[in-house]
């Protein structure tokens, strides 16, 4: 009977013990690096300023398929890198109105990507990158070649759904316009 | 003198705001850290604790991590999230791709998927993303009402092309990693 509850015991307290020893990890192995890059960032962010990021973001509304490069890729990216999730989106005001449902799409599309280099972006949405990521440690390799690849695959990735949504949006508005015209 | 006193002066100026800065950014770091990293590290170590401390784990990771080692499975992973009607559920503070992310990284740890397929595994754990959150990110961008009404579907039906796609891109970028 006691040896039951003794094992019970065990059990449950293992239970703690197991969240324990990975909390344990997390913090000694991740946070430092963590705060130290964090500071380094927000600190560049401050001395460059919002206003030259404004002035940047108001190329993105010209007309004309070599400013969807703008638009949708390097737009976001100023966005999420400089504004951080949630505020990266307040960009969207220099976009044209039929525009932003695509420029959100790119841009809430980048703010995992850059985790592993630049953790800033997104801090309390850590674990999308880090849950794999500290797996890809456990087992040993290198994080940094799997960082890169998952930023650069991010930028091709953003700028797809930029155009994939805003070929969407397009044909959702004139459908409407002509819902409209007839009516 | 008075030139010498002006220019310390300046000096004394610039490196005070550069420091101050910096210790901003210090202050503004941990406030974050604290506030919003340590309470989901614990929360995730609770999730981690149950799952492997009670056995969990290895039902999920059965189930997961065929899924996760074939690009098959992944395309199928990424499909399932990036339904329209889950896809707005699943996104609420990236939760579910972040437990989903942890699980299979435990998988990862052990050995039991090929760590190549860590980075298509990273995109079709998040076919969602911001999905829960167009009609907020849209006002952020100060949208009109008509283009939330439009953006919203369009986004949605736009991740049931861009969410498998992101994933093969990922898997065709994935040779040679490890």
């Amino acid at each position: 009977m006691l040896q039951a509850i003794e094992n019970g015991a065990e059990y449950f307290i293992g239970i703690f013990q197991t969240g324990a020893g990975w909390f344990t990890d997390v913090v000694v192995g991740i946070v430092p690096l963590l705060i130290v890059l964090l500071t380094g960032v927000n600190a560049l962010i401050a001395f460059i300023g919002q206003e030259k990021v404004n002035k940047f973001a108001a190329l993105a509304g010209r007309p004309g398929w070599q400013y969807t490069f703008v638009r949708y890729l390097a737009l976001p990216v100023v966005a999420v890198v400089t504004l951080t999730n949630p505020m990266a989106y307040t960009l969207g005001t220099f976009v044209p109105e039929r525009n932003k449902p695509a420029f959100y799409d790119a841009a809430v599309s980048f703010v995992h990507p850059p985790l592993g280099i630049l953790p800033h972006v997104n801090p309390g949405e850590l674990f999308v990158w880090l849950g794999i990521a500290s797996g890809i440690e456990a087992a040993g390799l290198d994080l940094t070649p799997l960082a890169v690849r998952y930023l650069l695959v991010g930028l091709v990735v953003i700028y797809l759904r930029g155009l994939v949504t805003q070929f969407i949006v397009d044909r959702m508005w004139a459908r409407r316009d002509s819902a409209a015209a007839t009516a | 003198m008075d030139t010498l006193n002006k220019s310390l002066e300046r000096i004394g100026r610039a490196v005070g705001g550069v420091v101050g800065t910096i210790y901003q950014a210090g202050r503004d770091t941990v406030d974050v850290v604290v506030r919003t990293v340590l309470p989901f590290i614990a929360f995730v170590a609770l999730i981690v604790g149950i799952v492997l401390g009670t056995g969990i784990g290895d039902v999920l990771a059965d189930t997961l991590a065929p899924l996760a080692s074939s690009i098959g499975g992944l395309l199928v992973m990424s499909v399932i999230i990036a339904l329209p009607v889950l896809s707005p559920v699943l996104g609420p503070g990236a939760v579910i791709a972040q437990v989903i992310g942890v699980l299979l990284g435990t998988q990862f740890g052990e050995g039991n998927i090929n760590p190549q397929f860590a980075l298509p595994a990273l995109f079709a754990i998040n076919p969602q993303v911001g999905c829960d959150f167009i009609p907020v990110g849209l006002s952020l961008g100060e949208a009109e009402p008509e283009t939330v009404e439009v953006g919203v579907p369009a986004i949605l039906f736009s991740r049931m092309v861009t969410g498998p796609a992101a994933v093969v891109i990922a898997y065709f970028a994935s040779f040679g990693l490890y």
